[in-house]
């Protein structure tokens, strides 16, 4: 069974469809009990981060993820839910994360590079050579194109940390990982056969 | 490298897929969106986009059907959907989000009340939030129509496209209802000038007729080109023309094989 977590921002339904699709189980928690029962956790998310951050606190899910991220609890954050793991987010301000992962969140490009964004559409998702980490271990020829759209990107402390990137303007990393918690700036949820692939990895991975 | 995409449009009345002449002439009847959507998806296109024109057809304005539609959908299908056709208020957008759309195109309300883009925005960030701009051209000049075509607001179509990103938009889809199902090919000379003065992604809408046409719009630099006649009433599949973009150089995915 696959927990998601639902915090009032994020694409539960995508996300359960397509576990559904690959013959999964999911269900969606919402509280810290839920969550505390929870044996593999997506934390799912779109829109922005002090927002996401505060709906986190006010339905009190910050020290019950935290707590099953240190049982070793296979922890996986989507695109928001990927930022959401770092220290902290430069957007719209500094904003406290949940630290699951060391590092930072910072936007996308600069005012002077004119780059567009977001970051929106199919990217190549350049895979880290040595060691490839499981839940990206299934993917044909060990690159491919994936979907993303956000317009901030996870800086993390230790390069690692970093098991893919992907080039838009400057190289980002598009995918991290710190033992049994992993994040993806990608959604595997809308990235076709690949996407469900890492998915399928994910639930199959035991850390 | 980000490639661009390649966006299959669905027009929707009373539940089935439709294509029309300039919105309003020719209407022919293409199928069912859900099937016809998997069908899509076996070819592995990038995104689709679904509008419901019954909204501004009659009376009953509302996302309840489009809803059925998207839920029904996005239970087997695995990539972005943009929706669109009545989106009138925040809480129809948290329905389309909540059934399983990315991405919700907004037009008539937008430029009835511009703001409404950024309560949009700050409520689900920008790139949830598409501006959808329908425009006539005459001559050497463009005009911007809402309510499917029926109503003159009376701006320019970058003109407002402006305003619209710095009201929030996080995308920009440019409609040529003269183009419409006349397979004549896109506006390249106003995509252009989109693409230099906007700062988020700028999608063509309107006019393939062949994989020249499609070939223009892309060098033109837009970020993704939509495509509804081309498909549905020709021999060229999503295939095919990225097959032909593909080796006229362009960033664009290679096809892949569906898990079926």
């Amino acid at each position: 069974m696959i927990s998601i977590v639902d915090y009032g921002m994020g694409n539960l339904r995508s996300v359960a469809n397509a576990l559904t699709y690959i013959g999964e189980t999911p269900i969606i928690v919402s509280s810290p009990q839920e969550i505390m029962a929870a044996d593999r956790i997506i934390l799912p998310g779109v829109g922005a981060f002090a927002d996401a951050m505060t709906q986190l606190v006010q339905r009190e899910l910050v020290v019950s993820l935290k707590k099953r991220a240190q049982d070793g609890i296979p922890i996986l954050g989507i695109c928001l839910g990927m930022q959401l793991l770092a220290d902290c987010s430069m957007e719209g301000g500094v904003h406290e994360g949940l630290g699951l992962i060391s590092g930072k969140v910072c936007r996308l490009g600069s005012e002077e590079s004119g780059l567009v964004v977001p970051h929106m559409g199919w990217n190549e998702l350049l895979v880290s050579g040595v060691g490839t980490h499981p839940i990206l271990s299934k993917l044909r020829n060990g690159s491919c194109d994936v979907y993303f759209v956000h317009s901030y990107h996870f800086i993390p402390e230790h390069p690692n940390h970093v098991l893919a990137r992907c080039e838009y303007g400057h190289q980002f990393v598009a995918a991290v990982g710190e033992s049994n918690v992993i994040g993806l700036q990608f959604h595997p949820e809308k990235s076709q056969d690949n996407g469900l692939e890492i998915l399928e990895s994910f639930c199959d991975w035991n850390p | 490298m980000l490639k661009q995409r390649i966006i299959p449009k669905f027009l929707i009345e009373d539940g089935r897929l439709i294509k029309y002449r300039q919105f309003h002439n020719s209407p022919r009847e293409a199928g069912n969106p859900v099937s016809t959507a998997k069908v899509y998806d076996s070819y592995g296109v990038d995104e689709l986009m679904l509008l419901d024109i019954n909204s501004d057809r009659s009376e009953d304005h509302g996302v309840g059907r489009l809803i059925g539609i998207i839920d029904k959908m996005c239970e087997e299908i695995f990539m972005p959907v943009t929706v669109g056709g009545g989106v009138r208020t925040l809480d129809d957008i948290t329905a389309l989000l909540r059934a399983g759309a990315d991405k919700v195109a907004i037009n008539t309300a937008a430029v009835d009340d511009p703001t409404f883009i950024s309560a949009a925005a700050n409520r689900f960030g920008s790139q949830c939030i598409v501006v959808s701009i329908d425009y006539r051209e005459q001559d050497e000049s463009r005009t911007v129509w809402t309510a499917s075509g029926t109503r003159n607001a009376g701006r320019e179509p970058l003109e407002w496209a402006r305003e619209a990103v710095s009201r929030g938009a996080g995308e920009i889809v440019l409609t040529s209802i003269s183009r419409d199902g006349m397979a004549c090919g896109y506006d390249h000379e106003l995509l252009e000038r989109a693409v230099r003065d906007l700062r988020v992604p700028v999608v063509a809408s309107s006019g393939a007729g062949s994989l020249e046409h499609c070939r223009q719009a892309l060098a033109s630099g837009v970020s993704a080109i939509t495509i509804s006649s081309l498909f549905f009433f020709s021999d060229h599949s999503p295939i095919k023309v990225r097959s032909y973009l593909k080796g006229q150089g362009f960033s664009v995915r290679a096809s892949s094989s569906s898990r079926n």
